[in-house]
Parts: structure tokens; C-alpha cells; sequence
């Protein structure tokens, strides 16, 4: 039995170090994750971290923390696996927009749908980083890519209005650029029970499709007065053109997977068993 | 022993994967199995099990992924085209070196193909669908009986060697109702130190099938992977001779084609005709030892398969002097037939 190597007061790993780029918006969530657990007084044992497959993907291995690398796109079905193992479990999934809004777009609703109890982070750079610049589901209209020399001609999804749709019981978004804010709504999301969202714009500082400098011209805090049980308040702000609004969109209380689960045990006691079943027709 | 009860292959799988102390399930219809989940929706509650029922093939095998992670016993079942997208999640399954049991009860292919029993996974199954060096152990159950042993062997294998056991059955099998006396638990406990759990004071264990470096860390895994697989090799090779001590002409099946072939073998025994049948119970690994013994008075061997000739690959490497091996086969859903094997094993006598 290896002891922990690293000091107690980070969940950052000190034998494996990121390999992403100096500048990386990546940085910024996993520094703001360490902060939120440490705040919440979280121990590595509570903890999992589930990442699929690209820059987002090697998030698990830099968080010290039980963590699991799976497939391209299939972190939200991974990590419902494990949280039916195990419930006492903090579940962290990680991603990117092409892991979690292309190749594996598909499972968020369906983890919404059963409202299993993890928190979700996709870490938007609107590009493929890891593979040196291909174009995602959110590269802007017209921007040019290394496959998409005369522009990317499909439209960029709009990711907050889908999670709206998906009835998501916890929406976020924020930046890697306030580290205070994200924080601020990691720890709600992780205090939040059921599927919590938090959708984070994470500029890629090399492939520039949306950068820094970009990004704080266009986003803006929601108002103050926004009603966050106001769902179709949020979808006006989630709409809206000219701003690309930051902050909780929307959060709604409902039982989560492993709280239908136990009402399905208590039925099935409570039922007919198979055997009993099966005896009927002897 | 318990006493005999009727069940459908499906459902007597289902209950041997309780029996065998599965206690998640994830899955996704599709013909001929639909059985399964069916079966494990209503038995796992009772017995405090999850059932979850998948977006898609491609969740089912990734939740599987997360819950055998956790050092949970769990399965998932499918039919062909399913399983065709499950090979990226054994491939990473694989090289994470997890156990789990998946259930392909094949239908004919290739493309959606139809909903009847067919062999023509073998290739898959064998070979591996997915990528890299890697391989899992195939079972290949041909009654009942078998289809609820052989699960309830399948969770211990998957744990001893930390690989996917893949049950290899097919529609016919899953759809058959016969008499079967359920197996008992093996009480065989397998300790998990490699589970994301029991962390509390020493470093959390990370799972993950990325091994970027050192350079030679990748290789280093294979070649680990390659002495399981050699130890399985060496260790888990099933099969089963029937009346070959003197046979001059050996059939060699598995599954549903190997009960056609057995009923053609006691026809033939009876009108004098020295038959006999190989049956494998493990496609891989390949009980080539045994088939060689079983052959060694054989003038011809028959390959008898529901597809258009893959097992025969194997019967050939397997056997001394090979130009004895022939094929029958039928395809697409259709069964091989009695009265053509004895005529073509009559004909090798002419």
C-alpha cells in the first residue's frame, strides 16, 4: 500500500503533471475544483473523477482523487455505472465539446433523464486541442480550422438551451477567466442533489477559436433578479445574440437515480417474488 | 442437487448470473435476448440488484465499464448488430484490465440481418471486434443447462483473470424452453485491491487504459496480458468428446449446430457408421489439444456451423493433416441439417 505522496491540502497530483498547454483554461477548472473540494473538506476517498477522451480527458489523472479514464464520449454512462456502485461516492465527470457535445452528445439526456447524482463539467474550448485544431460543435460559423480551411460551415450548437430542454435539475455556465465565480458554482453543483451541469468556457490558447480576449467582450453575468426556477427565463437568456450570459441558469429539486432505485427495492419486496411467480405455474 | 424446473435459456441465464452473485445489469433491447433484460428488471430488486436499461449498446457497455470499476459482478447481454458496437468498450475494458461477463445471443447477419439463431460471431468473438492485442474468454453453451453453468462459471473466470467473459450462445439456445436443475453458488471469493474503493489512508487506485509513458509501458502491459492469456490457454480449455475414441469421422460443432450434429452421430452409430463429435465449450480458448486427440483416427472431420465456415479456421490449425477437414455450414438463420450431415459422412465412405 502506496501512503499518499502528495500533502493533504491539494487534490492536485504532484507525480503526474498536465501536459496542456501554458495557459490552458483546463488549469483554471482544475485549480478551482482543488479549492472547492478542499473548501468542502472533501477527502481524495470521496471523491471520483471520470474523464472520456481528449485534452478534458486527462483531467483524471491530474486529480488526486479515485479517477477512471474511459472511452471517447462515454464519461456520462461510465460514470452512472460507478455511481450505482457506488453512491457514497462524489462523482465528478469531465469533458470537453467533442467528447461531451459530439461523439457522446447523445448521453446527456439520458443521464438527466434518470438524474443520476454527479456533477458533469464540460470544459468548452470550442476546438479539437488534443488532435491540433479540428473543428467542434462549437467553433463559431465561418471559423477556420485545420478541417475546415474555407470556414466551419455548420452552425455552432447552443449547449444552455439544450440543457434546458434535457430538464437538467442544475445548469451553470462560467469561464475559466473568475476563478472566484467558478468556484462559487462548483460548489453549488456539488452541494446540488441529482445532475448538475456546469458548463465552463475554457479557451484554448494555441487554436484561438474563441480566446480570452473574445470571450470577455461577449459574456456577462445574469441579472441579479433572474428567477433560477424560471425555465423560460433561462431559455431567454440562453438565446439571447449578443450576450453570452454566465451564472446558474436554472435548478430544480427532484429525486435522483439512487432514490428511484430504493423505491424499486421496497416494490419489489413488497411484490410477488419470482419464485412465487414461477410456483404458480407448477 | 434441486430439483428440476422449466425455464427458456434467456431467463435460466439470468437467474444463474444472480446465482453467481451479479448485482448490476445494464443492457438495451434487442431480438433474440430481450429475454435477459427482461428477466434481470424484475429479479435484481429482489434481491437489492440495479437494473438500468441503456441509451444504447454503447452506455451499456460503458456502464459496465464504471460498475465492474467499482469491483461490482455485473453484466450485459445483446444479439449480433449490439454487440458489433460493445467492441470499443471490451477493447478499453481490456486494457484496464476489468472483469465482466457480456452475453451475445447471436442472430444472422451481416448488417440487421434477421432475428433467427446463428454462429456467425465466431470471428468476432475469437478473434476480438475491437482494437488491439487482446482477448477475451468465449464460452459456448448448447442447452439450458449449459447456458446457466456456464454463467455462473463465467463471473468466476472474468475475476480470476480480470478479463470479459463472453457467453456465446444464439437465438435458438436463448429462445428454447428445457428442464434444467439451477447450479449452485461457488461461494469462490476474489479479492478486488485494484477497485476504486478502500482508499482511506493510502493513494486512490486510477483506472484507466491510457499508457502514454514511459515509452515502454504499453508493451510492458501486453506482455502481461499475453501471460494471462497464456495461463488461460494453458488452464481453461473445455470441450467435449463424444463417442470419438474410435471415430472414423469426426464432426465438430458447438452450440445449437452441435446438438444436430449429436442427433446425426447416435443415427449414424446405429445404422454402423463409427461417428463421433468434438464440441467445443470454450471457442477461446481453443480446446486444440483435445481436438487433435480426438482426431487422431478420424479419416474425415466435418465442420458443422451455422455460418458459412469460421470455427474451421481453428479445426484446421488445430488437427494433423488438415486436407481432412470439410464444412457444412447453413447461414442467415438456417439450421444445419441431420439427414445432410449423415449423407455427406456416408458419402466420405464411398
Amino acid at each position: 500500500m502506496k501512503t499518499i505522496l502528495q500533502k493533504p491540502e491539494t487534490f492536485k497530483s504532484s507525480r503526474i503533471k498536465p501536459v496542456w498547454c501554458p495557459g490552458c483554461g483546463d488549469y483554471g477548472v482544475l485549480n478551482a475544483l482543488d479549492k472547492t473540494f478542499k473548501t468542502l473538506e472533501f477527502k481524495p476517498e470521496n471523491i471520483a473523477v471520470v474523464s472520456g477522451i481528449g485534452c478534458s480527458g486527462r483531467f483524471s489523472h491530474y486529480f488526486n482523487s479515485y479517477s477512471l479514464h474511459g472511452t471517447h464520449g462515454r464519461a456520462l454512462p461510465t460514470a452512472t455505472g460507478l455511481k450505482t456502485v457506488r453512491p457514497d461516492l462524489h462523482v465528478v465527470t469531465v469533458g470537453g465539446d467533442g467528447d461531451g457535445l459530439s461523439i457522446g452528445g447523445g448521453h446527456i439526456a439520458h443521464a438527466a433523464r434518470k438524474n443520476v447524482d454527479l456533477t458533469y463539467i464540460i470544459m468548452d474550448n470550442n476546438i479539437y486541442g488534443l488532435t491540433k485544431g479540428q473543428s467542434s460543435p462549437t467553433t463559431p460559423l465561418g471559423y477556420t480550422t485545420k478541417t475546415a480551411p474555407y470556414g466551419v460551415y455548420e452552425e455552432s450548437l447552443n449547449p444552455i438551451a439544450m440543457f434546458l430542454s434535457y430538464d437538467i435539475s442544475f445548469i451553470a455556465r462560467t469561464t475559466s477567466a473568475d476563478m472566484k465565480i467558478m468556484q462559487k458554482i462548483l460548489t453549488e453543483a456539488i452541494e446540488h442533489k441529482g445532475f448538475s451541469l456546469v458548463y465552463v468556457m475554457s479557451p484554448c490558447v494555441t487554436y484561438k477559436a474563441l480566446p480570452y480576449s473574445k470571450l470577455k467582450e461577449i459574456t456577462s453575468p445574469l441579472p441579479e433578479d433572474h428567477d433560477i426556477s424560471d425555465k423560460m427565463a433561462a431559455f431567454k437568456y440562453a438565446y439571447s445574440e449578443e450576450t453570452m450570459y454566465t451564472g446558474i441558469f436554472y435548478r430544480k429539486e427532484k429525486s435522483c437515480l439512487n432514490e428511484r432505485l430504493q423505491e424499486v427495492f421496497q416494490m419489489a419486496e413488497t411484490s410477488k417474488t419470482t419464485s412465487e411467480i414461477m410456483a404458480e405455474f407448477k | 442437487m434441486g430439483k428440476q424446473i422449466l425455464m427458456k435459456g434467456n431467463e435460466a441465464l439470468g437467474e444463474a448470473a444472480i446465482i453467481a452473485g451479479c448485482r448490476f445489469y445494464f443492457g438495451y433491447p434487442i431480438t433474440p435476448q430481450n429475454e435477459i433484460p427482461a428477466y434481470m428488471s424484475r429479479r435484481l430488486p429482489e434481491v437489492g440488484g440495479t437494473f438500468l436499461q441503456a441509451e444504447s449498446e454503447i452506455a451499456a457497455v460503458n456502464m459496465v465499464f464504471g460498475a465492474s470499476a467499482a469491483g461490482a459482478r455485473v453484466m450485459t447481454s445483446t444479439s449480433s448488430p449490439g454487440m458489433s458496437l460493445k467492441q470499443e468498450g471490451l477493447s478499453y475494458l481490456a486494457g484496464a484490465k476489468l472483469p465482466c461477463v457480456v452475453v451475445n445471443i447471436m442472430r444472422g447477419g451481416p448488417g440487421l440481418g434477421n432475428i433467427a439463431g446463428a454462429q456467425g460471431d465466431y470471428f468476432q468473438a475469437t478473434r476480438g471486434g475491437g482494437n488491439g492485442d487482446y482477448r477475451h474468454i468465449v464460452l459456448t453453451p448448447a442447452s439450458v443447462q449449459e447456458m446457466a453453468e456456464l454463467t455462473v462459471l463465467a463471473f468466476d473466470l472474468a475475476d480470476e483473470y480480470r478479463i470479459t467473459v463472453l457467453i456465446l450462445g444464439d437465438g435458438y439456445l436463448g429462445q428454447i424452453s428445457e428442464a434444467l436443475t439451477l447450479p449452485e453458488p461457488t461461494g469462490k471469493v476474489f479479492e478486488k485491491p485494484w477497485a476504486l474503493t478502500g482508499a482511506k489512508g493510502r493513494e486512490p487506485n486510477k483506472i484507466a487504459s491510457l499508457k502514454l509513458v514511459p515509452d515502454h509501458v504499453l508493451e510492458e502491459m501486453n506482455l502481461s496480458l499475453e501471460r494471462t492469456y497464456n495461463e488461460i490457454s494453458s488452464r481453461e480449455c473445455r470441450s467435449e468428446s463424444y463417442l470419438t475414441e474410435d471415430a472414423e469421422y469426426l464432426l465438430v460443432a458447438y452450440g445449437t449446430s452441435s446438438r444436430i450434429c449429436r442427433a446425426a452421430v447416435n443415427e449414424l452409430r446405429e445404422e454402423g457408421v463409427k461417428a463421433g463429435l468434438f464440441r467445443l465449450i470454450t471457442a477461446w480458448p481453443f480446446p486444440a489439444a483435445a481436438l487433435k486427440r480426438a482426431s487422431l483416427k478420424a479419416k474425415k472431420i466435418l465442420t458443422v456451423e451455422m455460418s458459412l465456415g469460421q470455427m474451421i479456421e481453428d479445426v484446421r490449425l488445430s488437427v494433423d493433416n488438415p486436407e481432412r477437414v470439410d464444412f457444412y455450414g447453413r447461414s442467415g438463420g438456417m439450421l444445419p441439417e441431420t439427414e445432410e450431415i449423415k449423407r455427406r459422412i456416408k458419402a466420405y465412405g464411398n
